[in-house]
């Protein structure tokens, strides 16, 4: 992969947030105008001890590049 | 369950149109499984927002409805109840948030637009699992509890009592009254505290 | 206050703390701790003979400051509602030695009872409204420079009401502490723990600056020979006629200086104060007879812990947190439960007034309905999966599982078995149960196991 290919790389960034706190201040965050990269993809969680560790494989194995859960 | 999913993307005046090309939006969520019926709204939570997505649910038969718009946490409610007037389950709804998390947060059109179709694919994905939901109901005890009997508990219990509710007064000291007591007159009309 | 004690639909009770609660909104099950008050309130008529005849006479009263005392049976002031006494059990010589049993032997119609213990009693209620007040900031303990609280004519503003009050210990004549002397000059400082950051407080206790100025003016109106001055940061009267009442403050002579005291010192039977005027940008020496610190307004004691206890969430501050500042602000995170006056955050009074107003409203809208509807997002339980195992049981944080016996027919004729049961009133559809179940018989309506693969397959397309 040459250097060139490797900046048109953009990541695939699951979230999986809580909607208590992640959720909204990723809303706060809207609200404020604060940029930050587009890669990201929120699924809104009730709480994060909703999540199930096996959904976080299930976004690895369908190739996500990362996953942050927050809550 | 029938699948016939309708896609509604709300402009929100030019808070979501401004960035992400919504008519492209809408167009792409036609094209998804399940999908039948998609269009773009100025305000989708305004009067005539809301009755659009009535109207679209009994002309087109829809089954589910997807709204990509503000916040769940803003308008999921409001949304809620157009959806049940239209005569569906308000539970065969799922919100997608593209201004909060997409048009307010990513400056460039493109990856904007990227994002909200991906997000939109999201919903539609979900909502075609929902299932029916029902509210229940619990029954409410009418009798209030105050904790702390000064000035904002004694306020708050002579309202409530007097709404003709029973109230019951905790306070931690022997006498109600708290700090107000203590003090002589008040400002600004110098009348006494007591 | 009468008012309170006499509507028939109030029930008043005092010298208790509430110590559990269970439950949800609509249906909360309270556990309030009656502390025994040694004296029996259905019989007592009030009459005071038993404080009158109380050989424990020099104890210090909280309710003067310090500035009075009072006797170990006692009401907390005289216009107390309810107008009975209690017995301060650590003052009593007969419940600590054993010896006196004076108001016994003289209550007309034998109400005391010293073998009074504190009780538990449950209540169900539908509602609560948090109305813990506040506490004035510790000043002893961070203001050195204002002497640690060691020289007695340093007081605070409280302290100050109670020597204008008529029913005071002066009985209304400004006094200072020390020896009694009238003052010929008196210092207020504001801001004392507010607006300072470094050793008190970040945020404004907003009541200061009124009550400050209704000092100053009480000191010019008793003692028109005397000095007033305030040493001031910014003048804030944002409310209806404050503006009007500190202007009539200055007409009346108070004197107002834009400086923070840096420093307190005795000098013979006198305070110095050392300060600058920063409007004329020079340094000030002041001497006064009398200092009232207008100290900030902190969360009551005990607060935090209620908070814990009832389950919702304090601000940075230890303040109740309201859910929203601007669009919900007497409701809290938890349903039911409702925030009126300081405990929310400093306020004054019209503010504390009409926010419980708001509160009773929120109260009342709520008992308007004869039941309430509940969110239908909540953990289901497929009992054909379920293998009783409790594993989930102990992590719900609402209680809202519990293991149930249920009757089924095998092949070898009926039997029963255990399984989970989830109380949908008591869920609050967090789905933490979800990832211990180790037979994936729990779901989770709204985010079922299937909604969010299909979202996570959805995205990694």
């Amino acid at each position: 992969m040459s250097i060139d290919q490797e900046k048109a790389w953009n990541p695939k960034i699951i979230v999986f947030a809580c909607n208590w706190c992640t959720y909204a201040a990723a809303d706060l965050a809207g609200s404020n105008h604060l940029h930050y990269p587009a890669d990201v993809r929120i699924i809104r969680t009730p709480c994060s001890g909703r999540m199930d560790p096996l959904l976080v494989l299930r976004a690895f194995n369908r190739g996500a590049d990362g996953v942050l859960l927050s809550g | 369950m029938k699948k016939r999913v309708g896609v509604f993307v709300c402009d929100c005046g030019t808070n979501i149109a401004s960035v992400v090309d919504t008519e492209k939006v809408a167009e792409y969520a036609r094209q998804l499984p399940g999908v039948v019926y998609s269009t773009t709204y100025k305000y989708m939570c305004s009067d005539p927002g809301q009755e659009l997505v009535r109207n679209a649910i009994q002309e087109q038969g829809l089954e589910q409805v997807v709204i990509a718009s503000c916040s769940p946490r803003m308008h999921e409610k409001t949304f809620r109840k157009a959806v049940e007037a239209g005569g569906i389950n308000p539970y065969m709804f799922e919100m997608v948030n593209i201004r909060e998390q997409d048009s307010w947060v990513h400056p460039d059109r493109g990856e904007a637009t990227d994002k909200a179709m991906d997000l939109v694919r999201m919903g539609v994905s979900k909502v075609l699992k929902n299932v029916p939901l029902q509210v229940s109901t619990i029954p409410i005890t009418k009798k209030a509890m105050v904790i702390g009997g000064g000035i904002a508990g004694m306020q708050a219990a002579l309202d409530i009592a007097e709404a003709g509710h029973k109230v019951i007064l905790v306070e931690r000291e022997a006498s109600i009254g708290g700090k107000m007591t203590q003090l002589d007159k008040t400002f600004p009309t110098m009348d006494c505290a007591a | 206050m009468v008012a309170v004690a006499q509507h028939p639909n109030i029930e008043l009770v005092t010298y208790a703390e509430v110590v559990k609660v269970s439950g949800y909104i609509g249906n909360f099950n309270v556990t309030v701790k009656q502390k025994a008050k040694y004296v029996d309130w259905d019989l007592c008529t009030g009459c005071g003979t038993c404080w009158e005849k109380c050989p424990s006479k020099k104890i210090k009263d909280e309710f003067e400051l310090g500035m009075g005392l009072r006797t170990s049976i006692h009401k907390v002031f005289p216009q107390a509602v309810p107008g009975k006494p209690i017995i301060e059990a650590e003052t009593c010589t007969k419940l600590t030695k054993g010896k006196c049993g004076i108001c016994e032997k003289v209550c007309p119609t034998n109400a005391i009872r010293y073998d009074d213990k504190e009780q538990l009693m449950d209540v169900e209620v539908g509602a609560i409204v948090m109305a813990t007040g506040y506490d004035l900031f510790h000043w002893e303990e961070t203001y050195g420079e204002y002497g640690y609280g060691k020289y007695p004519d340093v007081i605070t503003s409280l302290h100050f009401e109670r020597l204008v009050s008529s029913g005071g210990p002066t009985g209304g004549q400004i006094r200072r502490p020390s020896d009694g002397k009238v003052p010929d000059s008196v210092a207020f400082i504001k801001c004392v723990g507010s607006r300072d950051d470094t050793k008190g407080k970040s945020y404004c206790s907003r009541a200061c600056c009124m009550y400050t100025a209704k000092h100053a003016y009480q000191v010019k109106d008793k003692l028109p020979d005397s000095e007033s001055y305030v040493f001031y940061m910014d003048v804030r009267t944002a409310g209806k006629n404050y503006e009007e009442f500190y202007q009539r403050s200055l007409d009346a002579g108070a004197k107002y200086i834009r400086g923070r005291v840096s420093k307190i010192y005795p000098r013979g039977d006198k305070l110095v104060l050392k300060t600058e005027d920063t409007l004329m940008g020079m340094p000030l020496e002041v001497e006064v007879d009398m200092v009232v610190l207008a100290t900030a307004m902190v969360p009551s004691e005990g607060a935090q812990e209620l908070a814990k206890i009832i389950g919702f969430s304090t601000d940075k501050d230890g303040f109740f947190q309201e859910a929203h500042p601007k669009l919900q602000p007497v409701e809290t995170f938890t349903a039911g439960v409702y925030v009126a006056g300081t405990c929310q955050g400093p306020k004054d009074i019209p503010d504390t007034v009409a926010q419980a107003s708001a509160a009773a409203v929120k109260v009342c809208g709520l008992f308007s309905k004869e039941r309430m509807a509940t969110e239908p997002m909540i953990t289901e339980v497929d009992i054909s999966k379920c293998s009783g195992c409790g594993l989930c049981v102990p992590i719900c944080p609402y209680h809202a599982l519990s293991l149930v016996e249920i009757k089924e027919r095998g092949h070898q004729g009926p039997f029963t078995r255990q399984v989970v049961e989830v109380n949908g009133s008591l869920c609050q559809g967090c789905g933490a149960c979800l990832p211990a179940c180790r037979t994936v018989a729990l779901n989770l309506k709204g985010f079922t196991n299937e909604q969010l693969v299909a979202e996570v397959d959805a995205l990694c397309l």
